[in-house]
């Protein structure tokens, strides 16, 4: 992972080869469908995005991704099915504690929402290079500030995850122990976090001066240097994807599907 | 300045300029009047805080379109109020650089060729036009083989020269500078001083902001600045030298000096030859203003332990990607000892010091404090006997005040009350920030930021101390309170180990040079053994020279490196001394 790059995993994969606003349309009909759609539709996303993990070679890496998100999915699986309020179908019961029917479910689709949530935005990110997303939004009529704000957003934390590794190495060096006991590493935060914020903060005023020397933004019609390839089918799979957006949001709205 | 420029109109005029930012009562800079003509290029430079990057970013139009701050009088780029100018306007015509590397490139481009592209992009230019001036400047430039590498994967000062490359692609006439140099190597500064002698020569008119003299000695001419004013603009051989460098208390470079001393014309001040004839040719005594007073007394230990052997055995570091950083490196560096790291960017010295403090494990061979393994303690635990400043200060500062940030480091070790107190009151001393322990070390500029994370690791009060990169980023004043800091602790028997880029801060400040080159130490030795012009070629195989003083000796056939001003003249005197027969003492 680089600075330029992010998560970008370079392939020659069948959704490398989409257009980005082609990938975010995907992206956006998955969201979606996990918010809007019945609770059991998200196993079906599930296996949509396993089986489109398969089919493009990143299974194994987006497997490695999931400790990203491990602790929030568990900690939101393992607080509702034990304090979801007013619940009172008791499935195991703890000592004081017990799991409840009504909090295991309400954890479960909370939890699936948001893994289906990161893992279609992570197969993004995956597949799709930074600039080739600035050029898209631009050439899509997108302000150029908008368009930096989300390759910002892309590059953050690959950018984020560097610095703190030095960081990370320079507090320790100042005898900051950041193993061992619970209490001793979140004492730890506070040292490492700072440090990432306020450094990214200095970052920014220097990129920002960088940029405006460059003249971004400085006039409307921009041009560009790099072909963004936006092969034919692509066309049809945009008017698709964006039809079936329209149908979930129906679907929805008048709650045909039930809920 | 080249024939062209003598006959050509100013393309920077800036005209009574005073700049105040909100909630300020002093300007940052104040009635500065500058013109630079075409193929001129002009230095700026002055203490810590004098207003130099307020006026780069003046001249560069940047205020206050892009940084807010009340602005009175006028800067004219190429005849047009830059006030006046549209955006893509003032873009085409004035470009500016700063001195982070990696922070000038757009971070999403693939190539260098793509990098290039990105300020044509934004100005409209059409494809075809665009591919033209890519292969224009980067022939023109000497960077055409950089074309199609990642802008990310290059040195600091390839980066800086990518930087340049674009803006000048964009047509600039106008090239503004923030320390270009700041955080570039030796090899990388000569290949950025040598691009913007090549623009000045093709017509750009070039101010650049520096501390280096290297650069700033190869100016048309030197602007002083302090406390916002002008004080003086001059040939680079005055403007640095007595009358007006050294009159705001700003240390002269080296050859000035010498200059000075031998009392040769101005214009050859950056000269070798022409120094060191004047030199041999009068009886050198110094006249110079001593510099600042940074009292290099000795550091007032806490703890009994108060120093520790240090032995590197066979050290390999590999990366993961397979590559070996460090080749089999044995040192033995005895308690006390001084040492300072050369070598160009690359050559391993960042990673040889992290296996210090046990921050990278080896992949064969060990290091051993007092006869102990470094890998048997945890980094946290080390930190007691090791003290490790990192280059970026800003990897490490996130207190809300100077002392609470000091405090930190002797409160992890577990340090008593009173003992943290008087290590904080030691270290603010030590650095010079005493009248600073309440700021936030955010609202201190990068040098002094440098000198708070230094003055941290102190306190730890650690047997060895470790600094990467201590001097990059700080003027000539900063330099000093870090070698004071050195020689407090040598006073006390500590050992100091330093990577720098510095030749003369090498030379002065320390004991031993070890020098790196691909993972190998290729020379180890006394500086007046290591920094001579007979290790030129040596030397130059990592991208690295003699300070200028190695240079003069050389060239004044002395046998022994004198590594000091001082040294050099006695060593002259002692020498024409010898070389009179009928000497007075023979009389």
């Amino acid at each position: 992972m680089s600075a330029t790059t992010g998560y970008f995993r370079a392939g020659t994969s069948w959704l490398h080869r989409r257009h980005p606003i082609t990938k975010l349309l995907g992206v956006a009909l998955v969201l979606l469908s996990a918010f809007l759609l019945p609770s059991l539709f998200l196993l079906v996303l599930l296996v949509l995005l396993a089986f489109v993990a398969w089919s493009t070679g990143l299974s194994a890496p987006l497997a490695g991704s999931l400790r990203i998100p491990a602790l929030l999915l568990t900690s939101i699986l393992v607080v509702n099915a034990l304090f979801f309020p007013g619940a009172t179908d008791r499935l195991v019961t703890l000592g004081p504690l017990a799991v409840t029917r009504e909090g295991l479910s309400f954890g479960l689709i909370s939890a699936g929402r948001i893994l289906v949530a990161f893992l279609v935005m992570v197969l993004f990110l995956f597949t799709t290079l930074a600039d080739d997303l600035l050029e898209a939004l631009i050439s899509r009529g997108a302000s150029h500030r908008f368009a930096f704000v989300v390759l910002s957003a892309v590059q953050m934390v690959p950018r984020m995850q560097t610095r703190a590794a030095s960081i990370l190495d320079a507090q320790q060096a100042r005898g900051l122990p950041v193993t061992g006991s619970f209490r001793s590493r979140v004492r730890a935060l506070v040292p490492l976090i700072g440090p990432v914020i306020l450094g990214s903060l200095i970052d920014v005023r220097e990129r920002t001066f960088a940029l405006e020397a460059r003249g971004f933004g400085a006039r409307p019609g921009r041009t560009a240097y790099r072909v963004v390839a936006d092969p034919p089918q692509d066309r049809l799979l945009r008017w698709l994807l964006l039809a079936a957006a329209l149908a979930v949001v129906v679907i929805a709205v008048t709650g045909v599907a039930g809920s | 300045m080249t024939d062209a420029a003598s006959q050509t109109e100013p393309l920077l005029v800036i005209d009574g300029l005073s700049v105040r930012y909100a909630g300020r009562r002093e300007p940052a800079i104040d009635a500065v009047d500058l013109a630079v003509l075409a193929g001129e290029r002009v230095g700026v430079t002055g203490r810590t805080g004098a207003g130099k990057s307020t006026l780069a970013l003046a001249a560069g139009g940047f205020i206050p379109r892009v940084v807010r701050a009340k602005l009175a009088g006028t800067v004219h780029i190429d005849g047009i109020d830059a006030t006046t100018l549209e955006p893509a306007a003032l873009v085409g015509r004035v470009g500016l650089i700063f001195a982070t590397p990696a922070n000038q490139l757009s971070a999403s481009k693939q190539s260098v060729r793509e990098e290039l592209a990105f300020g044509l992009e934004n100005l409209g230019v059409d494809r075809a036009e665009m591919e033209t001036r890519i292969d224009g400047v980067l022939d023109r430039l000497g960077i055409a083989h950089l074309a199609d590498r990642e802008p990310f994967a290059l040195s600091g000062g390839e980066q800086q020269r990518v930087a340049i490359a674009s803006i000048v692609a964009m047509g600039t006439k106008v090239l503004v500078l923030d320390e270009p140099t700041a955080q570039v190597d030796p090899a990388g500064t000569a290949d950025v001083g040598a691009l913007l002698a090549e623009l000045a020569a093709e017509g750009t008119a070039v101010l650049c902001v520096e501390h280096d003299p290297t650069i700033l000695g190869a100016m048309d001419r030197v602007v002083v600045i302090d406390g916002g004013r002008v004080i003086g603009i001059d040939r680079p051989g005055v403007a640095l030298g007595l009358s007006i460098a050294q009159s705001v208390g700003l240390p002269s470079p080296t050859m000035v000096r010498l200059s000075e001393i031998a009392g040769v014309d101005p214009a050859n001040a950056f000269d070798v030859e022409a120094v060191t004839k004047g030199l041999l040719a009068s009886t050198p005594t110094d006249t110079s203003v001593p510099s600042a007073e940074h009292p290099g007394q000795t550091w007032m230990a806490t703890r009994q332990r108060s120093s520790a052997a240090l032995e590197i055995d066979s050290l390999v570091h590999r990366y993961p990607n397979g590559v070996e950083a460090i080749c089999g490196v044995s040192l033995s560096i005895p308690a006390g000892q001084s040492v300072a790291i050369l070598g160009q960017n690359g050559s391993g010295k960042t990673t040889l010091v992290k296996h210090l403090n046990g921050l990278l494990r080896a992949n064969a061979g060990e290091v051993r404090i007092d006869g102990r393994a470094t890998t048997a303690e945890r980094v946290d635990q080390l930190a007691a006997t090791v003290g490790f400043v990192f280059q970026n200060p800003d990897d490490q500062l996130f207190e809300r005040s100077v002392e609470r940030e000091i405090a930190f480091g002797p409160r992890n070790l577990g340090f008593a009350a009173t003992e943290v107190t008087a290590l904080i009151e030691r270290s603010l001393k030590a650095v010079g920030l005493i009248a600073e322990r309440t700021t936030n070390p955010y609202d201190l500029d990068l040098s002094r930021r440098k000198l708070v994370a230094l003055a941290s690791v102190l306190a730890m009060d650690p047997a060895i101390l470790v600094l990467d990169e201590p001097t990059t980023g700080q003027d000539s004043e900063g330099i000093a309170r870090v070698g004071a800091v050195i020689a407090a602790w040598r006073a006390a028997g500590r050992t100091a180990i330093a990577i720098t880029h510095d030749m003369e801060f090498a030379a002065t400040s320390f004991e031993r040079i070890i020098v790196m080159r691909l993972g190998s130490v290729i020379a180890d030795g006394p500086p007046a053994e290591v920094l001579t012009v007979a290790n030129s070629a040596l030397l130059a195989s990592t991208g690295i020279k003699p300070p200028p003083i190695a240079l003069v000796a050389a060239a004044a056939a002395l046998e022994r490196t004198p590594l000091d001003v001082d040294g050099l003249l006695t060593a002259l005197r002692a020498r024409s001394w010898n070389q009179t027969p009928q000497g007075p003492i023979e009389r």
